[in-house]
C-alpha cells in the first residue's frame, strides 16, 4: 500500500543527496503501521547511495534472503512515484523508497549497517541492470530462436496423406462412418499440429533411447493377463455370430469341418512323389548282395511296398534301410552258416 | 494308515490329461485301468515299425533259420507292453472292458443312455 511507502519518506531526514526527499515530502498520509515507527526511528540515518567503491568491494551477505520479499514488495509499488535525479555515476537510479527501505533493514540487522546497505543497494543495481538488458536485447534472442523456424508450404500430396491417415483413424466412430465434409474441415484444423513436429533445427534435448531395452521390455511382458483379456474383449466383439446359413457354412469352411466344393480327392495329401518313385523301388537295392536269399527277401519287400498306398516315399525308403542296416550287422552271424 | 496315505500319493500321482481345449474337461482318466491302456497304445504306436520289420523276417520261408531265431530273440527283448494285442478297447467314458461298441467307443449302458436323451447323432430306437 502506498501509506507505508508515504510514512517511510516523511520520516527520513534530509541527508546530503537531499533532492531525492524533497518531492517525497509532498505527499503524507496519516495511517500509522509498525513498519512506519521502525522507519521513524531510523529516520536520522543517512543513506548512502552514491559510494561505487565500497560496492566493489564489499561481498553479498546471506541477508539479502531475507530482505529480497520486503524489497520486492516494496519494488512492485516503484512506479507510482516519480523517480529522483541523482548523479551521473549511475546509468540508472535506484528507487527512492528502496534506498529507505535499505536503510530501515539495515538498521534493523544486527549486522554492520553500512556494509548491509551497500550490499543491498549493490543488488538492487544489478537487479535493474538485468532487467534493463532483458527489456533492450531480450527480444533479440527470442527473435533468433523464431527466425529459424519456418513455416513449411505443405504439398497436395502430403494433404492428400494425412487426409487419408484421418479418414483412417476415425472411421466407424458409433458405428457410423464420418463423411468427407467433416474431414475437410478438421484437416485444416490439423494442419497446424501437423506441421510443427518436423520443423525447425534439431535441439538435441533428447537421446535416442536404444531399440534393444525396448524390444527386450515388450518380449518380457507380452503374455500378461491384460493383453489377453484385452484380445478376448476384441474377439467378442469382432467374431458376431453369422446372420444367415451362407455365413454358417463359410464359417466352417474356414475352420475345416466342411469340404470344400467341388470336392477335391487329393484334399489334405501333401505326397509330391509321383507314381513312379513309389513303384519302381529296385534302385535301393543297389548295397544288398545280388544273389542269395537275402536278395530274394528284399524283393519281396520290395514288391509289398509298391503295392501299399498309404505309405509315404520317404516311409517306404526308411523300410528298405532298416533290413540294409539289420543284415549288415548280422553278416559275421551270416557268414558262419 | 500307512496303507491309507500310500493309496492317497498313488492316486495323487495319476497322470493328468492334457487340457487344452476350451469347456468342460474332466482332468484324470476314468481309472488306473484306462491309465495302463493309454500307456500300451502310446507304446504300441512307437514300436509299431520294428515289430512289423522283425516279424517279416521271423514269418518267411526264405531266410536260414538261424537269422529267424535271433530275430524271435529281439523281438522278445522288446518291452512287453509294446505289443499291440495287448490293448482292450474300453469305453471311453466309463473304462468298461466289455459290451464296447467300435464306432462309437461306448459302452452299452453309455450308449443306451445318450441314445435315449437324443444325445447320439443319427441314431433312433428301431422299430418294425
Amino acid at each position: 500500500t502506498s501509506t507505508v511507502l508515504s510514512t517511510k519518506e516523511d520520516g527520513s531526514t534530509p541527508s546530503a543527496d537531499s533532492t531525492t526527499k524533497e518531492a517525497s515530502k509532498s505527499q503524507k498520509d496519516s495511517a500509522e503501521t509498525p513498519k512506519k515507527k521502525l522507519l521513524s526511528l531510523i529516520g536520522d540515518m543517512k543513506v548512502e547511495v552514491s559510494s561505487m567503491r565500497k560496492f566493489q568491494q564489499l561481498n553479498k551477505p546471506d541477508t539479502n534472503k531475507q530482505t529480497g520479499t520486503q524489497r520486492e514488495g516494496l519494488r512492485g509499488r516503484s512506479g507510482a512515484l516519480p523517480k529522483a535525479t541523482e548523479d551521473a555515476r549511475r546509468s540508472k537510479p535506484l528507487k527512492r523508497e528502496l534506498v529507505e527501505a535499505v536503510s530501515a533493514v539495515a538498521s534493523s540487522l544486527p549486522l554492520n549497517k553500512e556494509k548491509t546497505e551497500s550490499d543491498l543497494l549493490a543488488q538492487l543495481r544489478r537487479h535493474e541492470e538485468t532487467t534493463d538488458k532483458q527489456k533492450k536485447g531480450g527480444t533479440v534472442n527470442i527473435r533468433n530462436v523464431i527466425s529459424d523456424m519456418t513455416v513449411k508450404r505443405e504439398s497436395p500430396a502430403r494433404r492428400g496423406v494425412r487426409i487419408s491417415n484421418l479418414i483412417s483413424l476415425e472411421l466407424e466412430e458409433d458405428g457410423k462412418r464420418i463423411k468427407p465434409e467433416q474431414l475437410g474441415y478438421q484437416s485444416s484444423d490439423s494442419r497446424r499440429y501437423f506441421l510443427s513436429l518436423r520443423v525447425g533445427r534439431r535441439l538435441n534435448i533428447f537421446t535416442k533411447t536404444s531399440p534393444d531395452t525396448k524390444n527386450t521390455l515388450t518380449t518380457a511382458s507380452s503374455p500378461t493377463i491384460w493383453d489377453l483379456e484385452f484380445a478376448k474383449e476384441v474377439a467378442a466383439v469382432t467374431n458376431q455370430p453369422p446372420r444367415n446359413g451362407f455365413e454358417e457354412m463359410i464359417q466352417w469352411t474356414k475352420e475345416g469341418i466342411l469340404w470344400e466344393f467341388p470336392i477335391d480327392n487329393e484334399a489334405g495329401m501333401e505326397d509330391d512323389a509321383e507314381f513312379h518313385e513309389h513303384i519302381f523301388l529296385e534302385k535301393h537295392l543297389e548295397d544288398f548282395p545280388k544273389q542269395g536269399p537275402i536278395r530274394h527277401f528284399m524283393e519281396l519287400v520290395i514288391c509289398g511296398l509298391s503295392k501299399n498306398p498309404y505309405l509315404t516315399v520317404k516311409q517306404k525308403i526308411e523300410h528298405i534301410e532298416w533290413f540294409q542296416k539289420y543284415f549288415e550287422e548280422k553278416q559275421e552271424y551270416l557268414q558262419e552258416i | 494308515m500307512a496303507a491309507a496315505a500310500l493309496g492317497w500319493a498313488l492316486r495323487a500321482a495319476r497322470q493328468v490329461l492334457p487340457t487344452s481345449c476350451t469347456g468342460q474337461v474332466r482332468g484324470y482318466y476314468v481309472d488306473w485301468r484306462m491309465l495302463r491302456d493309454v500307456k500300451r497304445r502310446k507304446l504300441a504306436y512307437e514300436y509299431a515299425d520294428e515289430r512289423l520289420r522283425i516279424n517279416a523276417i521271423r514269418k518267411n520261408t526264405i531266410l536260414p533259420k538261424e537269422l529267424q531265431e535271433v530275430a524271435d530273440k529281439e523281438i522278445a527283448a522288446l518291452p512287453r507292453d509294446s505289443c499291440p494285442v495287448r490293448i482292450r478297447n474300453r469305453c471311453v467314458l466309463t473304462s468298461r472292458p466289455r459290451g464296447v461298441k467300435r464306432r462309437w467307443r461306448l459302452s452299452r449302458i453309455v450308449f443306451r443312455h445318450f441314445a435315449d436323451h437324443a444325445q447320439m447323432s443319427g441314431v433312433q430306437r428301431a422299430m418294425w
